[in-house]
């Protein structure tokens, strides 16, 4: 009982976040309410009982991207006063809309087996490390040199040329 | 050596042709003595082919060999020989004839240009048609027959410096395709419902009723097209006159005593077939009448005296047709054998008169020849009055055994007709001889320099004169039997028909008649020096004179045809090829892609936030797709 | 428990707002914010399937962890990139970035 108002007060609060990013005037209160709606995410993992996901979802999101984001922010300058909108507004809307339509209706409509009551309490640790790095080990390696040429990429990218 | 290698007698010029062809140029002479070789060899050979056969007897009536061409499937050609009584007889026309122009023709060509290709077609012309006549298969008929047609061009257009000869080689060619294109549709159709090209298989099919009756005349009289058009019967006739455009042993050869007999030929060896569709019989009699008669008419206002031949021979063809229609193959291959001799001794005699005349052929510039030309003009009086029917000469026999079978299978209005067919014949020769060799010249220059030819040139017209004086002979079973035939030439070319032939001596009697009533008449027009009867009487009648001097209007006929209906569905055909299909079609699908890109570029803004609208559209087209189809 | 289908359409929600970002606005960071709003979106429908339909109950969850790192490098890379961009053109609006057009 008690998760089920929780569930809802974070579903609000994903969603109000998640209205105020792309809505906002000002890029910096998106950047802002972003950090809000990852973190609410985060709180929804957590009912979920997958707390490492949890956690990661707060570190990395919460810790790294957003201070990304906000360190770019504030390197090109933005600041508020232009218009917001492009050009493709009113039918970027309506493809949203209608996006949501499908997948709603979709989502709703579909029977889905199993049922919700009997769940463990937690999954034990190693039970997910036993699985990122045996079975799935090859694209975990896979993805840490993704990182690294993601680092090196960026690096040549943002860096200043000599004159 | 014997019938069965009778393949030989093509062969021999076919590889002459391709050795003057290639090297003519640089042989001694130019090679005309190597091409008088090869048709001497064939015309020796055909007699071991000769002995050959009537050695093997009677009841043997074919003699074959054939050798695989193309096995496609069920679809077999066959490149094969057969020969019959009637192939013996053509072979030896048409070596002899040959024979003859080739030898002739060293005399006559002289410093002309292009002289070893002359010899090359030349024999390429006789292996053509020594292969037509062998031919075991339609197919093979009709690749000689195209090949023959070939070789007629090339010889009627040989001086194509000459605006007209170029002319007069089209019209030949294009007026018998029309005929082949019958033909070839004959034979297709002969071929689907009897499953064979062979014409042994196809005889015996149409005996045994395999073809349907409609069927079978509708495929015949599509073959005696082709006929038609090669013998140039009417209305095909157009292109034999202006053949002459070719130097003159082509006319004798060609278009007098091979090429143009191949739709005789073909037509006796299909006859079979032909009764066995018996509407077509009428048919073709009609046709040989109405040939016969009408360019009777047109010979008589002709001034070049081998126009007047021209004219004579498609009426000579049209009495061979004749004696086919009337079901008896062996008058009509006898007229054929007769007319060949005295038909390219005629021609050769022109030629002779032509050299002698440097150039001459107009019968008003001529006249008197006798005194100065004593070798030719005999020859050509024996020639003119075996063309009339005079006894005891060749003509006379083969023309009283036509008109003998027309009166028997139709009756006295067939031999009404044809017999006044034979005055005309016998009008209009007489008219040609008086104006060429009797009276006195007209034109005193041209008289001068007259001088009787070289033995190259008189030979063959005595060699030519003697055969057209005795083979009439042949008809009598004694004279056969003496040189080895069994019976006479009835008894050997359709050794089943002896009794058609027995001598009737009332039609003989009529016969000469006949030509002597042509005689007549043309001698009281023409005798003596002036001509003020044939003027006299072109002035009383000139709507008549004028119809016939242009030889009825059928060429401007045919032009008008050719301009409005032939050019018009041209012009139909160029508009539909120019908008159609080309700017349509062809521009226009280039066209609508360049146009297509040039409208879809405007979709590259080069704005990424299109871009990512074009994804997200795409993605939720997908999606509602999707939901549709899944309901 | 909340059944499965609120987080389905939760996610749905998410996913569209952030598509309607990367199409409707015009700054560059801001279209990132929006494709990380998406990112978060399909882990967390991956997550909510693992957790009611698997019966290990952990496959969406290591995909989810893919997700992420992916997620990370990739804003990372695109953060250098708009900085370049802000460099060469003064600006950072992704409108007026159009030279690769017809």
């Amino acid at each position: 009982m008690a998760t089920e108002v929780l569930w809802w007060i974070f579903a609000g609060g994903i969603v109000g976040a998640s209205l105020g990013v792309v809505f906002s005037g000002s890029v910096i209160h998106s950047a802002i309410f972003l950090i809000l709606s990852l973190c609410g995410v985060g709180a929804m993992y957590a009912l979920l009982m997958v707390e490492f996901l949890a956690l990661v979802q707060f570190l990395i999101y919460g810790g790294a991207v957003t201070v990304l984001i906000l360190l770019a922010l504030k390197l090109t300058r933005m600041g508020s006063g232009e218009k917001i909108n492009g050009r493709q507004a009113p039918v970027g809307a309506a493809v949203a809309l209608a996006l949501m339509a499908v997948l709603i209706s979709v989502a709703v409509r579909t029977s889905w087996p199993g049922d919700v009551s009997d769940r463990p309490a937690n999954i034990a640790m190693d039970l997910i490390s036993q699985k990122l790095f045996l079975d799935f080990g090859a694209p975990f390696v896979i993805a840490s040199v993704l990182l690294l040429v993601a680092l090196v990429g960026a690096i040549i990218l943002a860096r200043q040329e000599d004159e | 050596m014997g019938a069965e290698q009778a393949w030989l007698l093509p062969a021999v010029p076919a590889g002459v042709f391709v050795l003057l062809a290639l090297f003519g140029r640089y042989l001694p002479r130019q090679g005309d003595v190597v091409g008088v070789a090869a048709i001497g060899t064939s015309f020796l050979l055909f007699f071991f082919v000769l002995v050959d056969y009537v050695g093997i007897g009677e009841g043997a009536d074919l003699v074959l060999k054939s050798w695989a061409w193309s096995d496609v499937g069920e679809f077999s050609l066959r490149f094969g020989i057969a020969v019959d009584p009637i192939t013996i007889v053509m072979l030896g026309v048409v070596t002899s004839v040959a024979l003859m122009v080739n030898i002739f023709s060293i005399g006559y060509m002289k410093g002309e240009a292009r002289y070893y290709w002359f010899f090359a077609v030349l024999q390429l012309f006789a292996a053509s048609m020594l292969m037509l006549v062998l031919a075991d298969n339609l197919v093979l008929v009709y690749v000689s027959w195209e090949l023959v047609g070939v070789c007629s061009f090339l010889l009627i257009g040989f001086y194509w410096e000459k605006r007209s000869a170029t002319e007069a080689a089209k019209k030949a060619f294009v007026t018998t395709r029309i005929g082949d294109v019958g033909l070839l549709i004959g034979i297709i159709l002969l071929w689907k419902e009897s499953g064979t090209f062979n014409i042994e298989e196809i005889i015996r099919f149409a005996e045994h009723g395999g073809y349907g009756s409609t069927y079978l005349t509708v495929a015949m009289l599509f073959v005696f097209l082709g006929a038609m058009g090669k013998s140039a019967q009417f209305p095909f006739h157009v292109w034999l006159p202006d053949a002459m455009e070719g130097p003159t042993p082509v006319s004798a050869l060609i278009h007098a005593a091979t090429m143009v007999v191949a739709g005789v030929y073909l037509v006796a060896r299909l006859l079979p077939v032909f009764e066995v569709a018996g509407d077509t019989m009428l048919v073709i009699t009609l046709v040989g009448l109405i040939t016969a008669v009408l360019t009777g008419f047109m010979a008589f206002a002709q001034t070049d005296i081998k126009k007047v031949l021209a004219y004579s021979t498609v009426g000579q063809l049209g009495f061979m047709f004749v004696a086919l229609g009337s079901g008896a193959p062996s008058a009509a291959m006898f007229h054929l054998m007769t007319h060949a001799f005295f038909k390219s001794l005629l021609f050769l005699g022109s030629g002779s008169v032509i050299i002698a005349t440097h150039h001459n052929q107009d019968m008003s510039k001529l006249g008197g020849m006798w005194k100065k030309l004593p070798i030719t003009g005999t020859t050509f009086l024996i020639g003119s009055a075996a063309l009339a029917g005079v006894v005891p000469l060749a003509g006379f026999w083969s023309k009283d055994e036509v008109l003998n079978a027309a009166n028997h299978h139709w009756g006295v209005w067939a031999l009404t007709i044809a017999g006044g067919a034979a005055v005309m014949t016998a009008f209009y020769t007489t008219r040609l001889f008086i104006r060429t060799f009797l009276g006195a010249p007209r034109d005193e220059h041209v008289y001068e320099h007259t001088k009787e030819p070289s033995w190259t040139m008189t030979g063959p017209l005595v060699f030519l004169a003697t055969l057209a004086a005795v083979s009439g002979f042949f008809v009598f079973e004694g004279f056969g039997t003496a040189l080895g035939f069994p019976g006479g030439i009835t008894q050997f070319v359709f050794l089943e028909e002896p009794e058609k032939y027995s001598i009737n001596l009332g039609l003989g009697a009529l016969s000469l008649a006949i030509a002597g009533l042509g005689i007549a008449i043309g001698a009281w027009i023409y005798w003596g020096n002036s001509l003020e009867r044939s003027t006299s009487l072109a002035q009383s009648y000139p709507w008549a004179y004028r119809w016939l001097r242009n030889k009825f209007y059928f060429d401007e006929a045919y032009q008008w045809g050719i301009d409005h209906l032939v050019l018009g569905a041209g012009y139909v055909a160029a508009w539909f090829d120019r908008y159609v299909v080309n700017d349509t079609g062809v521009n226009g699908s280039g066209e609508m892609t360049s146009w297509g890109g040039f409208v879809l570029k405007f979709l590259q803004t080069g704005r990424v936030p299109n871009y990512a609208m074009g994804i997200a559209l795409g993605v939720v087209g997908l999606a509602f797709a999707g939901l549709m189809v899944r309901g | 428990m909340v059944p499965l289908e609120n987080y389905l359409v939760l996610s749905a929600i998410l996913f569209s707002l952030g598509v309607y970002g990367v199409l409707a606005r015009r700054n560059a960071v801001l279209i990132l914010m929006s494709v990380e709003l998406m990112l978060n979106a399909v882990s967390l429908n991956f997550i909510a399937f693992s957790v009611y339909l698997d019966p290990d109950r952990i496959l969406g969850a290591i995909f989810a962890v893919f997700v992420i790192t992916v997620a990370a490098a990739e804003v990372g890379l695109a953060l250098a990139i708009v900085i370049r961009l802000f460099r060469n053109r003064a600006t950072s609006n992704v409108d007026e970035a159009a030279i690769l057009k017809w």
